[in-house]
């Protein structure tokens, strides 16, 4: 025998992955997907601004060595040497390099012990390695340098040390580590919180879910009242449950009120047959007992009946049967089918229509239907009143109207007959209308028709076939 | 003897109908299945056949296709306890000639089997003629005897099928079906309404009764004897 694990178990062994869970899902992945992103993003924007920083810095600097070999080359040679060792000697943070060379090469003065080989005099602004006559470290540090010839030969340097960029990216890459990092973290964590608040919702969904399919009706899914996907969401499907619920629960009352329509005529019938068959000493008291059981026995059938015709209309689907109806005709037919009962009522029963007018339907059914309103309207009009049939046009629609001089349907009556399972009161207290309405109903719903049932006093009710009808199956 | 093949699978529904058909003066012979039930049919050659709907090992509706395909025109009432008009309509296109809803009255059935059996035949005679009652399809006018009889046009149509189906019992769910090609049985009881005025006028008051009320049944239009 194979061991199949109930559903708790399941679940059960489910709720220990629950931890790790968090990482497969999809929330989390789009959270690590966004910080990945953000950072890519956070690291390009910060290279953007040290680079643009970068270029700006040398740009100003070789700005001023410009500004200051020009300056210092228009200087008469005899005072030359002196600005020159008063510039270096203002020159605090040691970034400042000159230098007069003579043809040789030899320093005359300044704080660089030989001009560099590469830099070519009257060449623009360039790079080069450099180092202070004064200082011992081995490597020579990156300076941007200008050189200008003077006379004799001599040659003056100027350069500025543009270390500080280095400094500037210390700076950019500090500020980014310091940023970017905790924010990527924040980010991670935020994503891990949001799929697991998710994870932690849609295992309540489903555990009340399992709980609604078990049978509990009236579990509802948690949802709050704010605007958002998720609980919007819950409260269109807790409207749904609504719904079902009041439909399950009117069923239920529709089962109940069918038991006790059936009950009755079977119980009188299951009576006099016991009767019968115990006190009847002849055949004719026989006959009459069994005749009296077999009507029970029709009445029940002819409930049953009429429920299944309801629900063979309603379930129905197809509309392949349609072709064109002539109301006209259908509706003298009715007339004719009922006149010698009208008559017998004095009940003036009468056609009245503007024109020939053809709608789309079944017309079996659409007779039905109208027998029915028919049927109803001089079952309930007193004698000597009348009842009109009317055939007319409205806006892009035919309106077929039946009129009675009987009481109508009263206000409270008129909610009532349109509710959903009205009929299962209707049969009990006022045979024929109730269930006769539903059947007209869900003929005129199978249509893609309206029917409109006006309260009285006088009855009005009217089917309103548009031109192109509305949800016709 | 007519002979009435039932092919029907629950017994006692089968056993009450064999048993009323034998007492109505018929040949009955009765089969469980579909299979055995095409079987039957073809070797015994019956004059009518009821055949219900949902049957182990073929259904109903197959067996009837099958006979028709053979050029079997033996006339089926096919029973059902599915009651959808849908039903109805398949039953009626697949080769059935009359089909009656479980559950049904034993009258109802033998009416439906009776009017299969003694179908009227295709007549270009103009004139119907019953005892003393003569009905004149072309002039529109009835007479029984020397006394004209007025009717109006519902009344007309309601006379002539009667009258092409005299002696034969006419229930209300046939007259509805036939006369008003009603697919459904009404609240009230339009039948009898109708027929009271037929008859009133039909039936005289120094006149011998024509049309005659079979009670829970339905009607029966027979000559004077």
């Amino acid at each position: 025998m194979a061991i199949v694990p109930r559903a708790g178990e399941v679940i059960g062994r489910q709720g220990s992955k629950h931890q790790m869970q968090f990482i497969r899902s999809n929330t989390f992945h789009w959270a690590a997907a966004l910080a990945a992103l953000f950072a890519a993003f956070v690291t390009i924007l910060f290279g953007i601004i040290y680079f643009k920083i970068d270029d700006y810095l040398i740009a100003r600097s070789d700005r001023m060595i410009t500004t200051q070999v020009n300056f210092f080359a228009a200087l008469p040679p005899d005072r030359r040497i002196s600005a020159l060792e008063d510039h270096l000697g203002q020159d605090s943070r040691g970034v400042q390099f000159a230098g007069i060379f003579d043809a040789k090469g030899n320093r005359l003065a300044g704080n660089v012990a030989r001009l560099p080989d590469d830099l070519g005099a009257g060449a623009p602004v360039k790079s080069v390695r450099m180092a202070r006559a004064d200082d011992k470290q081995a490597d020579a540090p990156l300076v941007r340098a200008v050189a200008r010839s003077l006379d004799h030969g001599h040659v003056l340097m100027i350069g500025r040390n543009v270390d500080e960029t280095r400094e500037l990216s210390r700076v950019v890459g500090g500020a980014l580590a310091l940023g970017l990092l905790p924010a990527f973290c924040f980010w991670l964590l935020a994503g891990a919180w949001l799929s697991v608040r998710a994870q932690r919702r849609v295992e309540e969904v489903n555990m009340r879910v399992r709980r609604i399919i078990a049978g509990d009706l009236r579990e509802r899914l948690p949802h709050r009242n704010i605007d958002e996907p998720f609980s919007r969401l819950a409260a269109i499907v807790n409207g749904m449950l609504d719904e079902l619920e009041t439909t399950i629960n009117a069923l239920a009352g529709v089962g109940n009120d069918i038991a006790h329509d059936l009950r009755t005529p079977l119980t009188r019938a299951r009576l006099t047959l016991e009767r019968g068959r115990t006190n009847a000493t002849s055949l004719e008291q026989f006959q009459e007992a069994a005749d009296k059981a077999i009507a029970g026995i029709d009445q029940s059938l002819s409930i049953v009946t009429a429920l299944l015709r309801l629900a063979e209309i309603e379930n129905s689907r197809r509309s392949s049967a349609f072709g064109d109806v002539a109301l006209g005709d259908m509706l003298r037919e009715v007339c004719d089918m009922y006149e010698p009962i009208a008559e017998d009522k004095q009940i003036a029963l009468s056609v009245g229509m503007s024109g020939p007018l053809h709608v789309r339907g079944d017309r079996d059914l659409l007779l039905e239907a109208v027998a029915n309103l028919v049927d109803n309207a001089i079952k309930f009009t007193p004698r000597s009143g009348s009842v009109k049939l009317e055939l007319s046009r409205g806006e892009r629609e035919t309106i077929l109207r039946v009129t009675d001089t009987g009481p109508g349907i009263s206000d409270q009556e008129h909610e009532a007959v349109l509710r959903r399972f009205y009929r299962s009161d209707k049969i009990r207290n006022t045979p024929g209308i109730g269930l006769g309405l539903n059947l007209v109903s869900a003929i005129v719903k199978l249509h893609g028709f309206r029917l409109i049932i006006h309260s009285g006093p006088g009855g009005r009710v009217e089917i309103i076939c548009p031109d192109e009808p509305v949800g016709r199956a | 003897m007519t002979k009435v093949l039932l092919i029907e699978d629950d017994e006692e529904t089968a056993g009450e109908i064999a048993a009323e058909l034998a007492d109505r003066g018929f040949d009955v012979e009765w089969s469980s299945n579909g299979l055995d039930g095409l079987a039957k049919a073809r070797d015994l050659r019956p004059d009518a056949m009821i055949v219900d709907r949902l049957l182990p090992g073929m259904d109903g509706l197959t067996v009837i296709e099958s006979l028709r395909k053979d050029q079997v025109r033996t006339p089926v009432l096919v029973l059902s306890a599915l009651g959808a008009v849908d039903d109805r309509v398949r039953g009626l296109r697949m080769g059935g000639d009359d089909y009656l809803t479980k559950p049904f009255a034993l009258v109802e059935l033998i009416a439906r089997i009776e009017a299969l059996l003694r179908r009227p035949p295709e007549t270009r005679e103009t004139t119907l003629r019953v005892g003393q009652l003569e009905l004149d399809l072309i002039e529109r006018t009835v007479k029984r005897g020397e006394r004209n009889i007025d009717l109006l046009p519902r009344e007309f149509r309601l006379l002539e099928y009667m009258m092409r189906r005299s002696d034969q019992l006419l229930t209300r769910a046939m007259l509805l079906e036939e006369v008003w090609n009603y697919k459904f049985v009404p609240a009230t009881n339009l039948v009898d309404v109708h027929m009271g005025r037929v008859r009133h006028k039909v039936d005289g008051p120094d006149d011998a009764p024509m049309i005659h009320n079979v009670r829970g049944a339905g009607f029966i239009l027979r000559a004077v004897s």
